[in-house]
């Protein structure tokens, strides 16, 4: 029970006051002449010095009806939220089940469950309960159900996921709840090991005004908790042999340092071993000799021994033979230099390996463009053959860089290509024009788009051809004066990309620019259409499934066959281990997906209730730990339970009362 | 004493009407007349020079006395003997002490006065000698009992006021010593005193022949202890404070003044005192036919 207004309760001290009079006041005053004492003195003064109060129910009535006013003045409410229940009339209730991995540790989901039961035995008959149970994303399981034995069955039923904790989504679906919901008085308790991995105190999500908002912990077992870290994985070419060399971590969040045997699988078989020492409170790692990669994905599991929390004790990847891009560069010929850049560009790098053939136009024959990804066609004036051929690549999913020159001509009919080639534009005299206007929004670009990420800016173009981008183009870069400078297109399935002056320096000194080699591999890659194949997903990521997912399956790492859904509806990935997508009817798998718990979920470290109280209700709670604390303010509390409205009412009666006994009792003592 | 019948008018006259009548003359004339008159046989009137009988002549007796005729006739000395002297002494004590100023309706100190007058005023009826003393802790007045000191005595009674403290030994002693010839003392009081005190103070009054009569004056409230709120209760005569809860200590109280009052009873039976307790409530007759069947015992007594 607390006060609104304490000091009020100062006014108790008027208790005494009656008493007072009852006891010295009326004696002081009344004197009885009396002949002689000397019976009365012969009476023990001890007896007589007790005075008695005549009228117990008269005093204590009085004093009642004191204490109730007093009391009422002060505005006494209940901080908790059974009492507010009971006083604000029907609750909505959204409970809030966090089901993190960590929560699996020991016995922490079993007395999450407990926790979250304890929570239905608040709940009154007109109450209603949502149940969300949340890790990396939040599920609805219950809306507003009045059933408290359902939502208890949902409770039993729920199991602890391999997602980590974040709190936001959960949250905001709890705002959302309770913003919706016309019961008078909400809450949204939630239960949890608060984890401070999953809580971003600058996400805004907040409750609706008056809501409670009850923090549960549930205490996580002290013991020390290893976790595996991800894999890194080096790629080693010998003797035409390409292989890898996995280095594991070991983190130990303990307080004692740990003796770690760390076995490394291949395909499933333990392949090596290892011991690593780690210290408290820190990592350690080794690495393993190389493995020799094969044609088919290679399935890499870093282990170590099962501990109270087991979810983050393996580590998966899928390692995969380096991926070679054939590119076709396709020039004019008859400068020397001219390609000279660009393969120098494209012979390095190795995510992926750029295969670079070159070829005059005339010669490249459709067979050539079959086995190629890309065309790059180097200032070239394009005839209506090599234009068809090149329409049809493209249609089909090839894609094309076209770099303009001085000789460049295009087919007036040639609609594949995203631009309208102008007059040429030389600035060869007075100022060179410059590059501005990036899109660092799009892939291309997006590499440089951080401070010292590659500049362009000190690129003079001598000359450059105008040109005008084709309805449904877009325009990535432009020249200073305005004039489109890169233009991507997209024609059937694939892609082509316009760059309105030359790759080499016979029109600017882009090529001796340390921005040079990249910005060709983002070409490069941009217009393949390539996309890194990762190593693993995390799990809550979205598993692509491919373009085309008619009769495909996903066989979960739990051994779960589940359709793949509609074409480019992606599947999350909810597990950790190994997805598999296969044909329905073929048995050998299309892909092979490594999937990881979020391994910053196994860093204990806790956000304070208070904190996350505070952010949700803009007050800071009471929650310690395990306990149940409200964070309503304590005006609406006051205002919701009205206590202080039947204390008044029952002082006013009591006075009532009282003052009917006296006047009952004053008679008979005359 | 026997069962006189009683005039109905007298005797159930209030007291407390009787002392809002200023005249002790008055009010003792007309509370003494209805009792005369309702006796059939007036036994006490002029009956002190009847014969009684003879006796014979000691050494030391009065030869006066010795009846002449019958010695002629037997050679034997008798003397004669007749009924008590009938101008007897006849004398009224009365405490005016602070504590007889008490009473509710009638303080003890009006009854005591009006009792005083209406003995006072019978006593001269039959010719006694009336005589009066006032006395709290030293003697306030002294009327010697005379035949002519009836209107006197009222006059004192009329002026008497209770005022300083009491104290019953001293005084009395005094007095003693003006009793020297035999006759009736009426000690009118409320004996605030141990039993013992009391009759150490009538001894020497008693010792000289006197016939003592004790009339105890007490109001009714100091009997029952009637009071029910918590007071701070002030002694009239020494002004001491005592805050009582009457409830708590009633009963303990009214045992005590039992006990006193049966104390007195016993204590005066044994010295042959005529001890009577009277309340303010109580009409005046009750006192005046005790004290006529003591007078009627007394002019029997040799």
């Amino acid at each position: 029970m607390t006060f609104l207004t304490p000091l009020f309760l100062l006014g108790l001290a008027a208790l005494a006051v009656p008493v007072l009079i009852h006891l010295t006041q009326r004696e002081r005053r009344q004197i009885v002449e009396f002949p002689s004492l000397m019976f009365l003195r012969k009476i023990p003064y001890e007896s007589v010095k007790r005075r008695r109060i005549r009228d117990w129910l008269l005093l204590a009535l009085r004093a009642a009806a004191l204490a109730l006013l007093v009391a009422a003045f002060a505005r006494p409410f209940v901080r908790g939220s059974e009492l507010s229940a009971a006083a604000g009339g029907p609750r909505e209730v959204v409970l809030l089940l966090d089901r993190s991995y960590s929560m699996g540790a020991g016995d922490t989901w079993a007395r999450a469950q407990q926790a979250a039961r304890d929570v239905l035995g608040s709940v009154g008959p007109l109450d209603r309960v949502s149940l969300v149970l949340f890790s990396s994303s939040a599920e609805l399981v219950l809306r507003s159900s009045a059933d408290a034995s359902r939502v208890s069955a949902e409770i039993d039923r729920a199991e602890p996921s391999a997602g980590s904790t974040r709190y936001a989504p959960a949250l905001k679906l709890a705002a959302s709840l309770l913003a919706e919901s016309s019961l008078p008085s909400r809450e949204a308790v939630l239960v949890s090991d608060f984890q401070r991995a999953g809580w971003q105190p600058d996400e805004a999500f907040r409750l609706p005004a008056g809501s409670a908002f009850t923090p549960v912990l549930v205490e996580t077992s002290p013991a020390r908790n290893l976790s595996v870290t991800p894999l890194s994985i080096e790629r080693v070419s010998a003797e035409n042999q390409e292989r890898v060399v996995v280095t594991a971590g070991v983190s130990n969040r303990g307080s004692t340092p740990a003796d770690v045997q760390m076995t490394l699988e291949v395909d499933g078989r333990a392949a090596q071993t290892a011991r690593v020492q780690v210290a408290p409170a820190s990592a350690a790692a080794t690495t393993f000799p190389a493995v020799t990669l094969t044609a088919a994905p290679l399935r890499i599991t870093t282990r170590i021994p099962e501990d109270a929390l087991a979810a983050d004790n393996a580590f998966h990847a899928v390692v995969r033979p380096s991926e070679v891009l054939p590119v076709a560069l396709v020039g004019a010929g008859g400068r020397g230099d001219s390609d000279l850049y660009l393969t120098r560009a494209l012979s390095i790098g190795d995510r992926p390996r750029f295969q670079v053939t070159t070829h005059q136009a005339e010669g490249l024959a459709p067979e050539a463009l079959a086995r190629t990804r890309v065309v790059i066609l180097q200032d070239l004036p394009l005839a209506d053959a090599t234009s068809a051929r090149l329409r049809s690549f493209v249609e089909g999913g090839g894609g094309l860089v076209v770099a303009l020159g001085p000789r460049t001509s295009l087919p007036p009919d040639a609609d594949w290509v995203p631009v309208v080639v102008g007059g040429l534009d030389d600035r060869t005299r007075g100022a060179a024009a410059k590059l501005s206007g990036f899109d660092y929004g799009h892939p291309v670009f997006e590499p440089f788009r951080a401070p010292r990420s590659g500049d362009f800016s000190t690129t003079r173009i001598y000359g450059f051809r105008r040109v005008t981008a084709r309805p449904g183009a877009v325009t990535l870069a432009r020249f200073d004066g305005g004039t489109p400078a890169l233009v991507e297109g997209v024609f059937g399935r694939g892609r082509v990309l316009v760059w309105a002056t030359t790759l080499d320096l016979s029109w600017n000194d882009l090529a001796l620019k340390p921005v040079y080699l990249p910005f060709v591999h983002q070409l490069v890659r941009r217009a393949s259409g390539y996309a890194e194949q990762p190593g693993w997903l995390t799990v809550g990521q979205a598993l692509d499934v491919g373009a085309s997912t008619t009769g495909r399956v996903v066989l979960t790492p739990s051994g779960q066959r589940r359709p793949a859904g509609e074409a480019g509806q992606a599947l999350e990935v909810t597990e950790s281990g190994f997805y598999e997508v296969r044909n329905a009817r073929e048995g050998q798998p299309l892909q092979v997906v490594a999937a990881n718990v979020d391994l910053s979920e196994s860093d204990p470290a806790r956000v304070e209730t208070s904190a996350v109280s505070l952010a949700v209700t803009g007050q800071p709670g009471r929650g310690e730990q395990g306990e149940v604390g409200l964070v309503v303010p304590d005006a609406v509390q006051e205002q919701a339970q009205r206590i202080w409205w039947y204390l008044l009412f029952a002082g006013i009666l009591l006075l009532i009362g009282e003052s009917w006994l006296a006047r009952r009792l004053t008679p008979v003592r005359r | 004493m026997s069962t006189h019948p009683i005039a109905p008018g007298a005797r159930w006259v209030d007291p407390a009407v009787l002392a809002r009548v200023r005249n002790l003359e008055f009010v003792a004339r007309s509370v003494v007349d209805g009792v005369i008159n309702g006796l059939h046989r007036s036994p006490f009137f002029g009956a002190s020079v009847d014969f009684a009988e003879h006796r014979g002549y000691v050494p030391g007796d009065d030869i006066r006395r010795v009846d002449w005729k019958v010695f002629a006739r037997t050679d034997r000395y008798f003397v004669k003997e007749f009924e008590a002297d009938s101008n007897a002494n006849f004398s009224v004590l009365l405490d005016v002490s602070r504590s007889m100023a008490f009473g509710e309706r009638l303080s003890k100190l009006d009854y005591a006065r009006t009792l005083a007058a209406c003995l006072a005023y019978l006593v001269h009826m039959q010719r006694d000698r009336v005589g009066l003393a006032l006395f709290d802790e030293a003697i306030v007045e002294f009327i010697p009992p005379s035949a002519k000191h009836f209107d006197l005595v009222l006059h004192a009674l009329d002026r008497a006021r209770a005022e300083r403290p009491g104290h019953i030994e001293s005084p009395l002693k005094k007095l003693a010593e003006h009793f020297g010839r035999r006759g009736i003392v009426v000690v009118i009081s409320d004996f605030y005193a141990e039993p013992e005190e009391v009759f150490r103070a009538i001894g020497p009054i008693r010792f000289r022949g006197n016939d003592v009569i004790l009339f105890h004056v007490l109001d009714p409230a100091e009997v029952d202890f009637s009071f029910t709120d918590p007071a701070s209760f002030e002694d009239l005569e020494t002004g001491d404070q005592l805050p009582i809860v009457p409830e708590a200590l009633g009963d303990r109280y009214r045992a005590l003044v039992q006990a006193h009052l049966a104390e007195l009873a016993s204590r005066a039976t044994a010295q042959g005192v005529d001890y009577m307790l009277l309340n303010t409530a109580m009409p005046l007759d009750h006192a005046l036919f005790r004290y006529l069947s003591i007078r009627d015992r007394l002019t029997r007594t040799r």
